[in-house]
Protein backbone atom coordinates (compact mmCIF):
# COMPACT_ATOMS: atom_id res chain seq x y z
CA UNK A 1 0.00 0.00 0.00
CA UNK A 2 1.60 3.41 -0.92
CA UNK A 3 1.43 5.77 2.05
CA UNK A 4 -0.81 8.81 1.24
CA UNK A 5 1.94 12.14 1.93
CA UNK A 6 0.58 14.73 4.50
CA UNK A 7 0.91 17.00 1.94
CA UNK A 8 -1.51 15.66 -0.70
CA UNK A 9 -4.56 16.06 2.30
CA UNK A 10 -5.44 19.95 2.18
CA UNK A 11 -6.84 19.11 5.87
CA UNK A 12 -3.37 18.83 7.12
CA UNK A 13 -1.68 21.37 4.95
CA UNK A 14 -4.33 23.62 6.25
CA UNK A 15 -3.20 23.27 9.81
CA UNK A 16 -0.12 25.50 8.93
CA UNK A 17 -2.02 28.33 9.40
CA UNK A 18 -2.13 28.31 12.93
CA UNK A 19 1.51 29.32 12.33
CA UNK A 20 0.71 32.70 11.45
CA UNK A 21 -2.31 33.54 13.17
CA UNK A 22 -0.16 32.68 16.67
CA UNK A 23 3.09 34.49 15.70
CA UNK A 24 0.85 37.50 15.15
CA UNK A 25 -1.47 36.90 17.85
CA UNK A 26 -0.65 34.56 20.60
CA UNK A 27 -2.00 35.78 24.06
CA UNK A 28 0.12 36.42 26.77
CA UNK A 29 -0.35 33.57 28.64
CA UNK A 30 1.59 31.97 25.59
CA UNK A 31 4.50 34.08 26.71
CA UNK A 32 7.76 33.53 29.28
CA UNK A 33 8.07 37.72 29.49
CA UNK A 34 7.11 38.80 26.57
CA UNK A 35 9.10 36.03 24.16
CA UNK A 36 7.02 33.53 22.46
CA UNK A 37 7.39 29.88 21.43
CA UNK A 38 9.26 29.24 17.86
CA UNK A 39 5.50 28.58 16.37
CA UNK A 40 7.45 27.88 12.98
CA UNK A 41 9.25 24.93 14.84
CA UNK A 42 6.57 23.54 16.24
CA UNK A 43 4.29 23.10 13.56
CA UNK A 44 7.64 21.81 11.23
CA UNK A 45 8.69 19.21 13.41
CA UNK A 46 5.83 17.04 13.15
CA UNK A 47 5.73 17.77 9.91
CA UNK A 48 9.11 16.69 8.53
CA UNK A 49 9.34 13.47 10.65
CA UNK A 50 6.30 12.42 9.17
CA UNK A 51 6.67 13.73 5.56
CA UNK A 52 10.31 13.65 5.15
CA UNK A 53 13.20 15.14 4.41
CA UNK A 54 12.24 16.62 0.33
CA UNK A 55 8.59 17.83 2.23
CA UNK A 56 10.64 19.22 5.22
CA UNK A 57 12.59 21.17 3.25
CA UNK A 58 9.97 22.48 1.36
CA UNK A 59 7.82 23.24 4.28
CA UNK A 60 10.73 25.23 5.96
CA UNK A 61 11.36 27.13 3.18
CA UNK A 62 7.50 28.02 2.70
CA UNK A 63 7.14 28.60 6.13
CA UNK A 64 10.54 30.77 6.27
CA UNK A 65 9.13 33.42 3.40
CA UNK A 66 5.92 33.36 5.62
CA UNK A 67 7.50 34.57 8.97
CA UNK A 68 9.87 36.87 7.10
CA UNK A 69 6.91 38.64 5.43
CA UNK A 70 5.20 38.99 8.90
CA UNK A 71 8.68 40.36 10.17
CA UNK A 72 10.65 43.81 9.59
CA UNK A 73 13.21 43.74 7.44
CA UNK A 74 16.38 41.97 8.63
CA UNK A 75 17.20 38.61 9.67
CA UNK A 76 15.49 35.52 7.64
CA UNK A 77 14.67 32.02 9.09
CA UNK A 78 14.73 30.57 5.99
CA UNK A 79 17.59 28.48 5.77
CA UNK A 80 17.79 27.46 9.49
CA UNK A 81 14.03 25.91 8.50
CA UNK A 82 15.09 24.28 5.42
CA UNK A 83 17.93 22.51 7.52
CA UNK A 84 15.59 21.65 10.35
CA UNK A 85 13.03 20.24 7.99
CA UNK A 86 15.48 18.71 6.40
CA UNK A 87 17.11 16.67 9.27
CA UNK A 88 13.91 15.99 11.14
CA UNK A 89 12.59 14.63 7.77
CA UNK A 90 15.69 12.03 7.91
CA UNK A 91 15.33 11.28 11.61
CA UNK A 92 11.36 10.17 10.94
CA UNK A 93 12.48 8.24 7.69
CA UNK A 94 15.50 6.20 8.88
CA UNK A 95 14.68 5.07 12.68
CA UNK A 96 11.60 3.92 14.25
CA UNK A 97 8.78 6.76 14.65
CA UNK A 98 9.86 9.49 17.11
CA UNK A 99 6.95 10.09 18.71
CA UNK A 100 7.85 10.57 22.86
CA UNK A 101 7.23 13.24 24.65
CA UNK A 102 11.16 13.91 26.07
CA UNK A 103 12.23 13.25 22.36
CA UNK A 104 9.74 15.84 20.77
CA UNK A 105 10.70 18.47 23.67
CA UNK A 106 14.27 17.82 23.05
CA UNK A 107 14.31 18.06 18.92
CA UNK A 108 12.13 21.11 19.65
CA UNK A 109 14.32 22.68 22.49
CA UNK A 110 17.55 22.06 19.99
CA UNK A 111 15.28 23.68 16.62
CA UNK A 112 14.11 26.58 18.44
CA UNK A 113 18.02 27.14 20.07
CA UNK A 114 19.27 27.05 16.24
CA UNK A 115 16.52 29.21 14.58
CA UNK A 116 16.91 31.48 17.76
CA UNK A 117 20.90 31.67 17.01
CA UNK A 118 20.46 32.14 13.39
CA UNK A 119 18.85 35.10 14.07
CA UNK A 120 21.08 35.97 16.85
CA UNK A 121 24.18 35.56 14.92
CA UNK A 122 22.31 37.66 11.81
CA UNK A 123 21.11 40.48 13.71
CA UNK A 124 25.03 41.19 15.25
CA UNK A 125 26.23 40.82 11.60
CA UNK A 126 23.63 43.08 10.25
CA UNK A 127 24.40 45.86 13.00
CA UNK A 128 28.26 45.70 13.07
CA UNK A 129 28.60 49.48 12.77
CA UNK A 130 26.71 49.84 16.22
CA UNK A 131 28.51 49.67 19.81
CA UNK A 132 27.61 45.69 20.21
CA UNK A 133 28.15 45.07 24.29
CA UNK A 134 24.35 45.23 24.83
CA UNK A 135 23.47 42.86 22.18
CA UNK A 136 24.78 39.84 24.05
CA UNK A 137 22.55 39.91 27.16
CA UNK A 138 19.49 40.47 25.24
CA UNK A 139 19.87 37.99 22.46
CA UNK A 140 21.06 35.35 25.28
CA UNK A 141 17.65 36.02 27.37
CA UNK A 142 15.73 36.04 23.89
CA UNK A 143 17.06 32.86 22.54
CA UNK A 144 17.05 30.89 25.93
CA UNK A 145 13.40 32.03 26.94
CA UNK A 146 12.39 31.18 23.38
CA UNK A 147 14.29 27.56 23.40
CA UNK A 148 12.91 26.99 26.99
CA UNK A 149 9.41 27.53 26.03
CA UNK A 150 9.47 26.02 22.53
CA UNK A 151 11.31 22.69 24.21
CA UNK A 152 7.80 22.88 26.67
CA UNK A 153 5.28 23.04 24.63
CA UNK A 154 6.97 20.91 21.41
CA UNK A 155 5.41 17.51 22.96
CA UNK A 156 2.24 18.76 23.76
CA UNK A 157 1.63 20.21 20.20
CA UNK A 158 3.67 17.74 18.47
CA UNK A 159 1.80 14.93 20.17
CA UNK A 160 -1.34 16.53 18.99
CA UNK A 161 -0.69 17.20 15.34
CA UNK A 162 0.64 13.54 14.92
CA UNK A 163 -2.23 12.23 16.30
CA UNK A 164 -4.50 14.17 14.05
CA UNK A 165 -2.42 13.95 10.79
CA UNK A 166 -2.19 10.18 11.22
CA UNK A 167 -6.49 10.02 12.40
CA UNK A 168 -6.53 11.77 8.70
CA UNK A 169 -4.42 9.14 7.01
CA UNK A 170 -5.60 6.61 8.36
CA UNK A 171 -9.34 7.57 7.52
CA UNK B 1 -16.24 119.21 110.11
CA UNK B 2 -17.12 120.66 106.89
CA UNK B 3 -13.67 121.37 105.82
CA UNK B 4 -13.09 117.95 106.42
CA UNK B 5 -15.49 117.17 103.25
CA UNK B 6 -14.55 114.31 100.34
CA UNK B 7 -11.60 115.84 98.98
CA UNK B 8 -12.09 115.59 94.71
CA UNK B 9 -8.91 114.12 93.84
CA UNK B 10 -9.92 110.77 96.41
CA UNK B 11 -9.50 107.41 95.39
CA UNK B 12 -13.10 106.78 95.29
CA UNK B 13 -13.82 109.56 92.97
CA UNK B 14 -11.36 108.19 90.49
CA UNK B 15 -12.92 105.05 90.40
CA UNK B 16 -16.13 106.10 90.10
CA UNK B 17 -14.80 108.51 87.01
CA UNK B 18 -12.73 105.41 85.55
CA UNK B 19 -15.76 103.37 85.56
CA UNK B 20 -18.03 106.10 83.36
CA UNK B 21 -14.52 105.43 81.11
CA UNK B 22 -14.27 102.01 81.18
CA UNK B 23 -16.99 101.05 77.88
CA UNK B 24 -15.22 103.35 75.61
CA UNK B 25 -12.01 101.89 76.72
CA UNK B 26 -13.29 98.65 75.90
CA UNK B 27 -14.84 99.82 72.51
CA UNK B 28 -11.01 101.42 72.11
CA UNK B 29 -9.10 98.64 72.75
CA UNK B 30 -11.86 96.11 70.71
CA UNK B 31 -11.08 98.55 67.37
CA UNK B 32 -7.25 98.75 68.33
CA UNK B 33 -7.45 94.81 68.05
CA UNK B 34 -9.35 94.93 64.98
CA UNK B 35 -7.00 97.18 63.02
CA UNK B 36 -4.17 95.06 64.91
CA UNK B 37 -5.43 91.75 63.33
CA UNK B 38 -6.35 93.34 59.95
CA UNK B 39 -9.71 92.69 60.86
CA UNK B 40 -9.32 88.59 61.05
CA UNK B 41 -12.85 88.19 63.38
CA UNK B 42 -14.87 89.89 60.98
CA UNK B 43 -13.15 88.57 57.43
CA UNK B 44 -13.13 84.92 58.90
CA UNK B 45 -16.61 85.48 59.99
CA UNK B 46 -17.67 86.56 56.81
CA UNK B 47 -16.32 84.11 54.90
CA UNK B 48 -18.04 81.50 57.01
CA UNK B 49 -21.37 82.74 56.87
CA UNK B 50 -21.16 83.68 53.07
CA UNK B 51 -20.14 80.37 52.07
CA UNK B 52 -23.20 79.45 50.61
CA UNK B 53 -23.19 82.32 48.18
CA UNK B 54 -19.16 81.63 47.20
CA UNK B 55 -19.00 81.49 43.29
CA UNK B 56 -19.57 77.89 42.14
CA UNK B 57 -17.78 75.18 40.10
CA UNK B 58 -19.18 76.67 36.94
CA UNK B 59 -17.03 79.71 37.52
CA UNK B 60 -14.47 78.35 37.52
CA UNK B 61 -14.68 75.76 34.89
CA UNK B 62 -15.64 78.55 32.88
CA UNK B 63 -12.31 80.34 33.89
CA UNK B 64 -10.67 77.08 33.18
CA UNK B 65 -12.23 76.91 29.53
CA UNK B 66 -10.93 80.12 28.77
CA UNK B 67 -7.08 79.80 30.42
CA UNK B 68 -7.34 76.45 27.39
CA UNK B 69 -8.62 79.19 24.94
CA UNK B 70 -5.89 80.98 25.69
CA UNK B 71 -3.37 78.14 25.61
CA UNK B 72 -4.75 77.17 22.58
CA UNK B 73 -4.36 80.13 20.75
CA UNK B 74 -0.84 80.55 22.19
CA UNK B 75 0.38 76.95 20.65
CA UNK B 76 -1.21 78.16 17.31
CA UNK B 77 0.68 81.25 17.23
CA UNK B 78 3.86 80.04 18.19
CA UNK B 79 3.63 76.85 15.73
CA UNK B 80 2.71 79.71 13.02
CA UNK B 81 5.71 81.36 14.31
CA UNK B 82 7.87 78.40 14.33
CA UNK B 83 6.49 77.96 10.80
CA UNK B 84 7.22 81.18 10.04
CA UNK B 85 11.20 80.71 11.47
CA UNK B 86 12.16 77.16 9.48
CA UNK B 87 10.41 78.59 6.56
CA UNK B 88 13.53 81.66 7.10
CA UNK B 89 15.93 78.66 7.75
CA UNK B 90 15.11 77.16 4.66
CA UNK B 91 14.36 73.70 6.16
CA UNK B 92 12.39 71.67 4.21
CA UNK B 93 8.77 71.39 5.24
CA UNK B 94 8.22 67.58 5.22
CA UNK B 95 4.90 67.33 7.34
CA UNK B 96 1.25 68.20 7.08
CA UNK B 97 -0.67 68.95 9.98
CA UNK B 98 -2.39 65.18 9.24
CA UNK B 99 -2.77 62.33 10.89
CA UNK B 100 -4.84 59.16 11.39
CA UNK B 101 -5.34 56.78 14.56
CA UNK B 102 -5.18 53.29 14.62
CA UNK B 103 -5.83 50.47 16.71
CA UNK B 104 -2.45 48.23 17.84
CA UNK B 105 -3.66 44.34 16.39
CA UNK B 106 -0.96 42.99 16.89
CA UNK B 107 1.72 43.58 19.37
CA UNK B 108 5.55 41.69 19.69
CA UNK B 109 7.23 44.34 22.30
CA UNK B 110 9.75 41.47 23.12
CA UNK B 111 11.88 38.81 20.99
CA UNK B 112 13.31 38.90 17.78
CA UNK B 113 11.53 41.00 16.18
CA UNK B 114 9.68 43.92 17.92
CA UNK B 115 6.75 45.62 16.21
CA UNK B 116 2.93 46.62 16.00
CA UNK B 117 0.57 45.80 13.63
CA UNK B 118 -1.82 48.18 12.86
CA UNK B 119 -5.36 48.81 12.02
CA UNK B 120 -4.84 51.12 9.08
CA UNK B 121 -2.79 51.24 6.00
CA UNK B 122 -2.08 52.62 2.43
CA UNK B 123 -5.41 52.67 1.49
CA UNK B 124 -5.44 55.54 4.44
CA UNK B 125 -2.54 57.04 2.90
CA UNK B 126 0.22 55.66 5.77
CA UNK B 127 3.46 54.92 4.05
CA UNK B 128 6.94 53.47 4.96
CA UNK B 129 8.75 55.82 7.03
CA UNK B 130 5.83 57.71 8.79
CA UNK B 131 6.82 58.17 12.31
CA UNK B 132 3.73 56.52 14.71
CA UNK B 133 3.25 58.17 18.07
CA UNK B 134 1.57 57.25 21.31
CA UNK B 135 0.39 58.37 24.05
CA UNK B 136 2.70 60.92 25.59
CA UNK B 137 5.41 60.50 22.36
CA UNK B 138 7.48 58.77 19.15
CA UNK B 139 7.32 55.08 19.71
CA UNK B 140 8.37 53.98 16.23
CA UNK B 141 8.27 54.31 12.50
CA UNK B 142 6.29 52.71 9.79
CA UNK B 143 8.54 49.78 8.35
CA UNK B 144 6.14 48.07 5.60
CA UNK B 145 2.86 48.58 4.68
CA UNK B 146 -0.24 46.69 2.80
CA UNK B 147 -3.86 48.05 1.76
CA UNK B 148 -5.41 47.44 5.22
CA UNK B 149 -2.42 47.35 7.68
CA UNK B 150 0.84 48.97 8.91
CA UNK B 151 4.07 47.63 10.20
CA UNK B 152 5.70 49.78 12.83
CA UNK B 153 9.40 49.27 13.77
CA UNK B 154 9.07 50.07 17.48
CA UNK B 155 12.06 52.52 19.10
CA UNK B 156 13.31 49.61 21.03
CA UNK B 157 13.86 47.18 18.03
CA UNK B 158 17.23 46.53 17.25
CA UNK B 159 18.11 48.31 13.66
CA UNK B 160 15.72 51.04 14.72
CA UNK B 161 17.82 54.74 14.31
CA UNK B 162 16.44 57.76 15.23
CA UNK B 163 18.24 61.66 15.08
CA UNK B 164 17.56 63.21 18.79
CA UNK B 165 18.20 66.19 20.57
CA UNK B 166 18.46 66.98 24.57
CA UNK B 167 17.07 70.22 24.64
CA UNK B 168 18.62 70.85 27.87
CA UNK B 169 21.91 70.79 26.49
CA UNK B 170 21.30 71.66 23.04
CA UNK B 171 22.76 68.43 21.58
CA UNK B 172 21.98 65.81 19.37
CA UNK B 173 22.74 62.26 20.08
CA UNK B 174 21.37 58.83 17.85
CA UNK B 175 18.81 56.98 19.42
CA UNK B 176 19.73 52.99 18.78
CA UNK B 177 17.32 50.64 19.62
CA UNK B 178 18.83 47.21 21.29
CA UNK B 179 16.23 44.80 21.96
CA UNK B 180 15.79 45.85 25.51
CA UNK B 181 12.92 48.68 26.47
CA UNK B 182 15.58 50.74 26.97
CA UNK B 183 16.92 52.03 23.65
CA UNK B 184 20.51 53.04 24.22
CA UNK B 185 21.48 57.16 22.64
CA UNK B 186 25.39 57.70 21.48
CA UNK B 187 25.67 61.71 21.67
CA UNK B 188 27.70 63.39 18.56
CA UNK B 189 29.71 65.12 21.17
CA UNK B 190 32.53 64.41 23.06
CA UNK B 191 31.15 66.06 26.57
CA UNK B 192 27.44 66.73 25.92
CA UNK B 193 26.39 68.05 29.28
CA UNK B 194 23.57 65.73 29.94
CA UNK B 195 22.22 64.21 33.35
CA UNK B 196 19.40 62.33 34.16
CA UNK B 197 16.29 63.03 33.92
CA UNK B 198 16.95 65.23 31.16
CA UNK B 199 14.47 65.15 28.06
CA UNK B 200 15.04 63.76 24.66
CA UNK B 201 13.32 64.66 22.12
CA UNK B 202 13.09 64.89 17.78
CA UNK B 203 15.52 67.47 16.38
CA UNK B 204 14.00 70.49 15.53
CA UNK B 205 15.64 70.47 12.37
CA UNK B 206 14.15 66.76 11.61
CA UNK B 207 12.52 66.59 8.58
CA UNK B 208 12.38 62.44 8.98
CA UNK B 209 9.83 62.73 11.78
CA UNK B 210 8.02 65.68 13.23
CA UNK B 211 10.60 68.51 15.21
CA UNK B 212 10.17 68.60 19.02
CA UNK B 213 8.28 65.39 19.59
CA UNK B 214 9.13 64.48 23.00
CA UNK B 215 10.71 60.55 23.49
CA UNK B 216 11.72 59.55 26.58
CA UNK B 217 13.99 60.66 29.56
CA UNK B 218 17.72 59.81 30.35
CA UNK B 219 18.04 57.41 32.93
CA UNK B 220 21.60 56.93 33.11
CA UNK B 221 24.64 58.72 31.34
CA UNK B 222 28.29 56.92 30.10
CA UNK B 223 30.84 59.57 30.31
CA UNK B 224 33.38 57.09 30.01
CA UNK B 225 32.42 55.07 26.58
CA UNK B 226 34.66 55.72 24.07
CA UNK B 227 34.20 57.28 21.70
CA UNK B 228 31.19 59.00 22.65
CA UNK B 229 29.12 59.18 25.72
CA UNK B 230 26.54 57.06 25.64
CA UNK B 231 23.36 57.16 27.43
CA UNK B 232 20.30 54.92 28.62
CA UNK B 233 16.87 56.23 27.57
CA UNK B 234 13.62 55.28 29.04
CA UNK B 235 10.67 56.21 26.73
CA UNK B 236 7.66 57.81 27.94
CA UNK B 237 5.08 56.02 25.83
CA UNK B 238 5.88 52.36 26.85
CA UNK B 239 4.88 50.09 23.82
CA UNK B 240 3.18 47.56 25.77
CA UNK B 241 0.91 49.58 26.93
CA UNK B 242 -0.28 51.22 23.93
CA UNK B 243 -3.80 50.26 21.82
CA UNK B 244 -3.71 52.97 19.41
CA UNK B 245 -1.38 55.36 18.34
CA UNK B 246 -1.49 58.34 15.66
CA UNK B 247 0.31 58.17 12.55
CA UNK B 248 1.73 61.09 11.08
CA UNK B 249 1.15 61.55 7.44
CA UNK B 250 3.58 63.00 5.33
Amino acid sequence: MIPVRLHKRPICLASVLMVPLLYLGAPNWLKLSGVTPCWAVLWLLPWALEDGPLSGICAGLFLGLWIDGLSLDGPTYIPTLMLLGFWWGRLGRRGPPIERSYNLGLLGWIGSFFVGLSIWVQIMFIEMNTPLDWIHSWGFYTLLAQSILTGIMAPIIGSWLLLLWRGKLSS
Amino acid sequence: MKLMGPYPWALPVIIRRFRRFLPWLLVGCSFGIVRWSKGAFFADTYAFLSRPFWPGTAQREWIQAGQRLENKSKISLLEKDNARLRGLLSLQKSFRNNETSAAVISRKTQGWSQQFELSKGSLQGIAKGDPVMGPGGLVGVIDSVTPLTSRVRLLTAPGSRIGVWVPRSSHHGLLLGRGTSRPQLIFLAKDPLVMPGDLVSTSPVSTLVPPNIPIGIIQSVDNLAIPAPIAVVQLIAAPEAIDWVQVKIR
